[in-house]
């Protein structure tokens, strides 16, 4: 409870929270799907984020253990029947023991050479998906929705109430597992494995308990996706949608979580965007052909990583705390 | 046995164009200490600048060509002023993720220009295919690899005898060392990303000869990147090698293992053996272990 220091950090807290629970009495359905949206991203991405921006190992398989936690409560829902309450931890789970078995990779290699092993492990993770026996193959397999009592959570506002709920819960222990032991032998990792080794930090040990953590919360985050959209396949977790979460994190900052919510919800702006926007391109400029949306989308991401990396390569988060000190300082910032 | 010979002939071919793209790589590695995804669009575009040429234009095949190299150097020295060399003094990783994200900015433009269609160059090309033995290879496949033999024989000569690939040999070996005797690092950078920038071209045209330009072309580079991994990051020769074996890796097992799980296997043989390489020998055939100082 210490991450919150002062009454006034209270107060917006408690506000902002009661505010989100009340959105959707106001009943406006297209912000309700966006949040869900980016709720499940901000978790997956904090999973991210854990592995990538506090232990300094850069992962381009989260999209594939996400789709490792939403085929995992898929096919336990399906042909166990296990209730949701107890697949939603069950499923980030599996996927956390899966990404330990794909971060032993990272005992002999770190940097450029751990991308590309969690590039290889992506497109086997997702082979295996399509050509195993039991994941349905190419045509995916369909979820029946959670349920409380009698009641189905089987629309967008009634799985909204979930989705924050259990984000809430994983950004609060993701705050705290930061300012822990843990978080600090991360970053003493990140910075300088074999310093961090030299002072006595188990370096293999923490490395493998961020795969864990990182994994565990794209497995939730998985498992939440596949019991909002009702349906998981394979299509949904493209190579794509690594790199897309990777660039949040870039744009948000790498190494702080409120950079995680910076980064998920601008570049998810940024698509919505382009998405509003191309039609209105495409009937003024015909030579964009048709259907511009993803390559403009693709485009335009690109573009803002680059602007990014040149101008502020420490991200929103950055800024952010720039900003916040100069309130805190008035008037004697500048 | 005929069965075998013919796989790995054509694995021998097709794994030429692994090569090359993965030279391109290698190349910039050596020099400035950058792993390049860029390159793959390199490659994308050196394809689409040939074929605007030779489709659009009407150019004469050998002219077309040397128009289409030119436009490729001029946009990998444009990546290098406007997007690399800004991050000189960065941690390394920050330039693999710039590199990333120009992949991303020119795959939207690739995307936009072909609009989901797919283009193939003009028959210039002698196509069909050529009997040896009971051997049969496409022809566009073996004029691939004849490209690639001959790419890896002037790189050869380039660095062994020009002045400017001396000087990017004696670059890769010291930044500083070379900047001490008189040899302009930042010149030298350009050049680099200028020739890599060729010889993704050429590769791209190699293989958009063999498999039209479409969307999934500038995603070579996964497998160039693979065949680095495979025979070092540092060596050129394991470029070649690396490729070589790739190819022949990927269509061996395809022939021998598909039916057994239903096909497929081609996609993801590469990616079983590079998790292999990198967890067994993690620098690679060829590669240069570093030892590491706090």
């Amino acid at each position: 409870m210490a991450i919150v220091r002062t009454p006034f950090h209270w107060c917006v807290l408690v506000t902002a929270i009661a505010f989100f629970y009340f959105l959707p009495v106001l009943g406006l359905y297209d912000v309700i799907v966006f949040l869900n949206y980016v709720n499940i991203l901000v978790i997956v991405a904090l999973g991210l984020q854990m592995v990538t921006g506090y232990c300094g190992q850069v992962s381009f398989g989260q999209a594939a253990f996400m789709a490792v936690g939403a085929y995992s409560c898929a096919i336990l829902k399906s042909y166990f029947g296990i209730n949701f309450w107890v697949l939603l931890p069950l499923s980030g789970i599996i996927a956390g023991i899966i990404g330990v078995i794909g971060g032993a990779a990272s005992l002999r290699m770190k940097g450029f050479y751990l991308a590309m092993a969690s590039i290889a492990i992506h497109f086997v993770i997702m082979w295996l998906i399509v050509h195993l026996n039991f994941t349905g193959g190419t045509t995916g397999l369909s979820v029946s929705p959670p349920q409380i009592g009698n009641i189905f959570l089987d629309t967008d506002e009634r799985m909204y109430y979930i989705i924050l709920s259990v984000m809430l819960i994983l950004t609060y222990s993701a705050r705290n597992v930061v300012r822990s032991k843990v978080g600090r032998a991360f970053v003493a990792v990140r910075d300088n494995d074999l310093a961090a080794e030299v002072m006595g930090i188990n370096v293999y040990y923490y490395k493998m308990l961020a795969f864990f953590v990182s994994c565990f919360y794209a497995g939730v985050g998985g498992c939440l996706w596949a019991h909002w959209i009702m349906v998981v396949h394979a299509e949904q977790f493209t190579f794509l949608n690594a790199l897309w979460l990777l660039g949040m994190l870039i744009v948000g900052g790498m190494g702080s979580i409120p950079g995680v919510f910076f980064g998920v919800i601008s570049i998810r702006l940024l698509e919505e965007f382009v998405l509003y926007i191309s039609p209105v391109l495409a009937s003024n400029f015909s030579w964009l052909g048709l259907a511009p949306a993803a390559s403009l989308g693709v485009m335009a991401f690109g573009l803002i990583m680059v602007l990014f990396l040149i101008v502020e390569p420490r991200g929103i988060a950055h800024r952010w705390e720039i900003m916040k000190a100069s309130f805190r300082l008035r008037p004697f910032s500048r | 046995m005929d069965q075998l010979s013919q796989l790995v002939v054509t694995g021998v071919l097709g794994g030429s164009l692994y090569s090359l793209v993965a030279v391109s790589v290698v190349l910039i590695y050596k020099s400035t200490q950058v792993v390049s995804l860029a390159h793959g669009q390199l490659m994308a575009f050196g394809a689409l600048f040939y074929w605007i040429c030779l489709s659009l234009l009407g150019l004469n095949p050998f002219l077309g060509f040397l128009l289409a190299l030119g436009a490729t150097g001029f946009l990998g020295l444009i990546i290098e002023q406007a997007a690399i060399r800004p991050l000189i003094g960065q941690p390394l990783f920050t330039s693999f993720l710039m590199t990333f994200s120009l992949f991303m900015v020119l795959d939207g433009i690739f995307q936009l220009i072909l609009k989901g269609q797919s283009k193939s160059f003009p028959s210039i090309f002698p196509s069909g295919l050529l009997s040896i033995g009971s051997i049969n290879v496409p022809v566009s496949k073996i004029f691939s690899f004849v490209m690639a033999v001959f790419v890896f024989g002037l790189l050869g000569i380039f660095f062994k005898y020009t002045k400017i690939g001396l000087g990017m040999r004696a670059t890769s070996e010291n930044h500083e060392l070379a900047q001490s005797i008189g040899i302009s690092v930042k010149s030298i950078f350009s050049w680099i990303w200028i020739i890599s920038a060729i010889v993704a071209a050429i590769g791209g045209i190699a293989a958009a000869n063999v498999m039209d330009i479409h969307y999934p072309l500038p995603y070579i580079i996964i497998k160039g990147l693979i065949v680095c991994l495979l025979g070092g990051l540092e060596s050129i020769v394991g470029a070649l090698v690396g490729g070589i074996c790739l190819g022949i890796i990927e269509n061996v097992s395809a022939g021998y293992l598909d039916p057994f799980v239903g096909g497929g296997i081609q996609e993801v043989a590469a990616f079983v053996v590079l998790l292999i390489i990198l967890l067994v020998k993690p620098y690679g055939l060829f590669g240069e272990v570093r030892i590491e100082r706090i």
